[in-house]
């Protein structure tokens, strides 16, 4: 591009791709997560993570592992799976 | 009676089997195959009119089914990595009576794993497969699908197992077993029907999956009859053969038709096709379990003490080293079918095609890490016990469930009449499993050697280095359950909502490169240009004759 067309470059542009937004929530939950990690070591060093009945007394002595929180994230998945064949099913 | 002797009753039955069936001393007489077809379908009644009869609803049935088995295989074996550095996680579940330990999640995992998500996967492909390279229908879908669900009852059965070997005084793995022999009866008879009623001569990937099939009955007996079972020797013998038979050669057989479909090249080699038929017969596969616990669990026999003479030991190694060929045949044959004319992978893209190339990739180093392994406690060395467990893992995670996944995925539009949901899923649903499984089990992997080493120097104190990195070879294995979920997601979405498969697509529009593409068999200019290629394309006639050395046309 020569400096004679420059003069044509006055006017605001906007695309239409966008980036896909599973990847934007990827991103936001990776920051999300890192973010959660340093400021919880700040907070409480020499701590463990945070589990389920630490938060929500309510639970105490049943969700007392991190584990919970990936077997709830299975749950999740697992359901959503059999939520889509049932939707599917007795969809017009 | 020794090892050798009893291989040798196997080898003399397989191969006459095969002989049979392949060189016209015809099993099936008409009066038979029709008392079978019966057997199939009327002889039972009205159960057989609960399953669905469309052409590819018994291959999608099996296939399906074992993509749900994928999710709880992967979870339980999830669990149970985690319950190895935390073992009161779930105890809060006793109250419901359930306690799981580590052992009991990792075994539940690996028979789930094996018999539930890759049995049903390959079996599901396979009655795919065969009928395709035989150009004809299969014998009965009505059965095929039927008898998924009988296959299903018994993986339940054997995961109940897994956790309470005996219920109510009955031994429940042997009850499993049980239903599952009646499924896998039905199976093979439909398969051999559907091979008897054929139109062209078979390649050999319809082979793998047919001798696959029979060799799981066939090395039982043949180790019953000759006393095997109630030995030591005998139980590691029939686990070593059904590993070598049942699943190395069905998937086998699986992914090499895959690694064609996928890529649209045609298969590399016929011979190291037949190499791999017979050298995964003559050889005793060492990728699996050391040891014969789970053929006596399974088959209701008490567990003996492993006592081999150094007759066996010697046969045994020598067998064992030897099955490193059919293992290169088979991962090389994969691999060059794949990437064809140049150095890289066709349809890279294309779902099952990135888990078939991870699946063929690891073939050879676990190979290996086996063989060292197998060597190990078959010599009664022992040094090597403490990475037994994660590298049955690795075998089943980083080849088995690949191979076999990767074959589904790549058939998947043939079997359903629909695409997956989504290809930017499936690549996301790859990374996640392959990722989560050799990172997980890599870093377990290193734990093993940290106790290893530990125990070896005395160490009494525990290690919290080895705790530690196992949680993170837990957390980084989590990535597996969440793949098999997408997975499983894109294919219940891909067959409810997915785009419609062209019946007429041929797969070899991969193959086209700017340049040049590779016409394998007759099309139309239409289909060409409709595939990417221009008018400089220069159209390279490849010959598909059946003489020694050409390409095989799957």
């Amino acid at each position: 591009m020569s400096n004679d067309d420059a003069g044509n470059i006055g006017e605001f542009l906007q695309g239409e791709h966008e980036p896909p937004s599973s990847w934007l929530f990827l991103v936001l939950g990776f920051v999300t997560t890192l973010i959660f990690l340093v400021l919880f070591s700040i907070l409480y060093p020499g701590s463990d993570l945070p589990v389920i009945s630490s938060m929500l007394p309510v639970f105490k002595g049943v969700f007392d592992s991190g584990i919970w929180f990936f077997i709830f994230g299975v749950m999740i998945g697992v359901f959503a799976i059999l939520g889509t064949m049932l939707t599917e099913a007795t969809s017009e | 009676m020794d090892l050798i002797t009893t291989m040798l009753i196997y080898w003399a039955v397989i191969i006459a089997v095969y002989v049979m069936l392949n060189r016209g001393i015809w099993i099936f007489t008409d009066v038979s195959k029709s008392m079978s077809l019966f057997m199939l379908e009327k002889a039972l009644g009205p159960a057989i009119d609960f399953a669905e009869g469309r052409p590819g609803s018994g291959a999608r049935a099996w296939i399906m089914q074992g993509m749900f088995w994928l999710i709880l295989a992967s979870a339980f074996t999830f669990c149970g990595l985690w319950l190895d550095h935390d073992p009161t996680a779930l105890h809060s579940l006793g109250s419901w009576g359930y306690s799981p330990s580590s052992e009991t999640l990792l075994l539940a995992g690996n028979l789930v794993a094996l018999f539930g998500a890759v049995g049903m996967i390959i079996i599901g492909a396979g009655l795919h497969i065969v009928p395709s390279l035989g150009e004809t229908q299969l014998a009965s879908e009505r059965n095929a699908a039927l008898m998924s669900l009988v296959w299903t009852a018994s993986v339940l059965i054997i995961a109940i197992g897994a956790h309470e070997p005996v219920l109510l005084g009955l031994k429940v793995l042997f009850w499993g077993t049980a239903v599952q022999t009646l499924a896998l009866v039905g199976v093979i008879v439909n398969q051999l029907l559907t091979a008897a009623s054929r139109t062209k001569r078979m390649a050999f990937p319809a082979w793998l999956i047919i001798i696959g099939l029979l060799s799981d009955p066939i090395s039982t007996v043949i180790v019953f009859l000759t006393g095997g079972l109630e030995t030591g020797l005998g139980q590691w013998l029939l686990v070593r053969l059904i590993s070598g038979g049942f699943f190395f050669l069905q998937v086998a057989g699986v992914s090499l038709y895959a690694a064609s479909q996928g890529t649209g090249n045609p298969l590399w080699s016929r011979s190291l096709a037949a190499v791999t038929l017979l050298g995964a017969l003559l050889t005793l596969n060492p990728l699996g379990q050391t040891t014969g616990t789970l053929a006596a669990d399974l088959l209701g026999f008490e567990v003996a003490s492993f006592e081999p003479s150094s007759k066996d030991v010697i046969a045994g190694s020598f067998l064992m080293a030897l099955a490193s060929i059919p293992i290169i045949a088979l991962s090389s044959n994969i691999l060059v079918t794949m990437r064809g004319d140049d150095t890289f992978m066709e349809n890279p893209d294309s779902p099952g095609m990135p888990e078939v190339n991870l699946g063929a990739l690891m073939l050879i180093p676990l190979g290996i890490g086996a063989l060292f392994l197998q060597t190990d406690a078959l010599t009664s060395g022992n040094e090597l016990t403490g990475i037994s467990s994660t590298l049955t893992l690795l075998v089943v995670w980083l080849l088995l469930v690949p191979l076999a996944l990767g074959s589904a995925l790549c058939i998947f539009p043939a079997v359903t009449g629909r695409n997956l949901m989504s290809i930017n899923r499936s690549r996301w649903a790859f990374w996640m499993m392959a990722g989560g499984a050799f990172s997980g089990l890599i870093i377990t992997l290193m734990a093993d050697f940290s106790d290893m080493a530990l125990a070896e120097a005395a160490v009494v104190d525990e290690s919290t280095i080895s705790n530690e990195l196992r949680a993170i070879g837990s957390v980084l294995f989590y990535g597996t359950v969440i793949g098999a979920i997408l997975h499983c997601m894109n294919m219940v979405n891909g067959i409810l909502r997915g785009s419609f498969a062209d019946a007429q697509a041929t797969p070899s529009s991969s193959s086209i490169e700017p340049s040049s593409y590779n016409l394998t068999s007759g099309t139309t200019v239409r289909k060409i240009l409709a595939s990417g290629a221009n008018l400089d394309t220069e159209v390279v006639p490849i010959s598909q004759t059946d003489d020694p050395g050409s390409p095989t046309e799957l």
